[in-house]
């Protein structure tokens, strides 16, 4: 009796966790899959027009935030593994702070440099390089930017986490051996840290394609990305069918894209 | 020579980046002492704004429910993530239903979102903060669970061996032996937790219903309005509050590496 107790009883505590993540994370995907059937046919004659130039640009957005967040993301890295001795932890908890403050707050702060009246305009008026104030706000290049500041944190933490454990010495070898310092770069230190720069990717591509806020606030509403689409439909009040069925196609999109990324990387690992 | 520039340019280039991170977060924090709201230059030194967020009900509302749905959604994950582990320390088989809790890295929050709210109408759940803590606690249980799996993994299982072998049941096994290992990274996946269900936005806003207001749904509103010294007061508050949590995290992260 008592071996059948000691035998369920782990079970019975670990179900309800399972349990959790099947009725309110898998059972919602069905749920998306039943509101959306029958209303795939709203979207055949705009597949090839309005609909997919929006599933296109959250890619370009995404796959824009995901290149210069890598470009900018793998230096600091580095330094942060490799030269910032005694001022490491500092600088971690620096590029942790952003990660564990509210997105919002940061939209709010570039506000106050883009504006009108911001930092950016007010320091190039003063130095009599412009007349007249840019139009810094409410355009592409602001959504790139506040992608770009937003998502910096989760590409640095993974490559970092890689680069930490990685072993200075295979660096000074390949030297010693007469690669230059770029051939160490793109056949050593780079095919080696790929997991973090997958693991960096996952982060920043995944949400970044599905982002609603920071397009809408720093846009203004002159572009559709995914997420405006999906908000705007499964917010309003008979369009529910129409945003679930969208969903699940840019899910598909969403999907197939991460795993040509991925694909990429491993080519990239594979071929030294 | 070589080595010496490569080194001051990924010095330099690291700079820049730090300046580009911190620069509109100075801006914004300076701000919120100025006498005068913001398109004006700088004024002089001031506290009034911050006595004026002190006793604005509506912030502190949202700061409740904020802090009620991120203490729920940390205990119930927590909870559930340990015992997930239990399971798995008794010989359950868990390595097929942990691929179950990777979902939440492929499958981006809006689309979760929007799950959940289908979800709810078809179910006919009224949106409030039970709807809330549910989206925040499968939030949570996709990093906790993981998260401690890994750990426990990495664990010296000759400890729970002994331990079993010198006749103590596998509770007591797990509690005075497994738990107080797994302390530290425990203590940081609450912690991360409830900073990240306290950030949240995303599924606040698809799951709240219209009655309730989280703290990052109170500043979207407001910054909707146009932004008044008041929020730079709650932002340089907000700042202050997760450097402290991000602090106790680094210090634990030195222990359990959650990142």
């Amino acid at each position: 009796m008592r071996k059948l107790f000691e035998s369920v009883l782990p079970f019975f505590l670990g179900a309800p966790g399972l349990l959790w993540q099947i009725l309110f994370f898998y059972l919602p995907l069905v749920c998306i899959f039943i509101m959306s059937s029958g209303s795939f046919s709203y979207f055949y004659p705009f597949l090839n027009s309005l609909y997919a130039r929006v599933i296109l640009r959250s890619l370009l957005l995404a796959g824009a935030t995901t290149g210069i967040t890598l470009c900018m993301a793998y230096p600091t890295a580095y330094f942060l593994a490799f030269f910032a001795q005694r001022l490491k932890t500092f600088l971690l908890f620096l590029i942790i702070l952003p990660f564990c403050t509210n997105f919002l707050l940061h939209v709010i702060a570039w506000f106050f440099v883009l504006e009108q009246h911001g930092l950016i305009n007010t320091f190039l008026l003063n130095l009599h390089i412009i007349n007249s104030p840019l139009q810094l706000l409410n355009n592409v290049f602001a959504v790139i930017l506040m992608m770009v500041y937003y998502y910096l944190p989760f590409m640095v933490l993974p490559i970092y986490a890689v680069l930490e454990k990685f072993d200075y010495k295979v660096i000074e070898a390949s030297l010693d051996l007469g690669a230059t310092w770029y051939q160490t770069l793109a056949r050593v230190v780079i095919p080696l840290t790929i997991p973090g720069i997958q693991a960096g990717m996952f982060l920043v591509f995944v949400p970044a394609f599905g982002e609603f806020a920071i397009p809408e606030l720093m846009g203004g509403d002159t572009m559709m990305f995914v997420g405006t689409v999906v908000s705007y439909y499964i917010l309003g009040s008979r369009t529910a069918h129409l945003g679930a069925s969208f969903t699940l196609i840019s899910v598909v999109v969403l999907i197939i894209s991460m795993c040509t990324l991925y694909g990429i990387t491993e080519w990239i690992r594979g071929k030294r | 020579m070589n080595r010496n520039f490569l080194f001051s340019g990924i010095t330099f280039y690291t700079l820049m980046v730090y300046l580009f991170l911190y620069i509109p977060t100075i801006v914004l924090v300076l701000f919120s002492f100025n006498t005068v709201a913001f398109p004006a230059p700088w004024q002089g030194f001031t506290l009034h704004w911050y006595y004026e967020l002190y006793h604005s009900p509506h912030l502190w509302h949202a700061f409740y429910v904020s802090c009620t749905v991120a203490l729920l959604s940390m205990a119930l994950s927590t909870i559930m993530g340990v015992f997930f582990v239990f399971y798995a320390i008794q010989g359950g088989k868990v390595e097929e239903f942990l691929l179950l809790f990777y979902g939440n890295l492929i499958i981006p929050e809006i689309v979760v979102a929007v799950g959940l709210l289908t979800f709810f109408s078809l179910c006919s759940i009224p949106l409030g903060i039970a709807t809330l803590v549910i989206a925040h606690t499968v939030l949570g249980l996709g990093y906790v669970v993981p998260l401690l799996y890994t750990r426990f993994r990495e664990l010296d299982y000759r400890l729970i061996e002994a331990s079993l072998d010198l006749g103590a049941s596998p509770l007591q096994t797990f509690f005075k032996i497994t738990l107080p290992l797994l302390k530290p990274s425990l203590v940081a996946a609450c912690l991360l937790i409830f900073i990240i269900s306290f950030d949240d936005f995303v599924l606040s806003y698809f799951c709240a219903g219209s009655s309730m207001q989280t703290l990052p749904l109170y500043i979207l509103s407001t910054a909707r309005t146009g932004i008044s010294p008041v929020v730079n007061a709650l932002s340089t508050v907000l700042l202050v509050l997760s450097s402290a949590l991000v602090l106790i995290l680094c210090s634990l992260n030195a222990r359990s590496r959650i990142f």
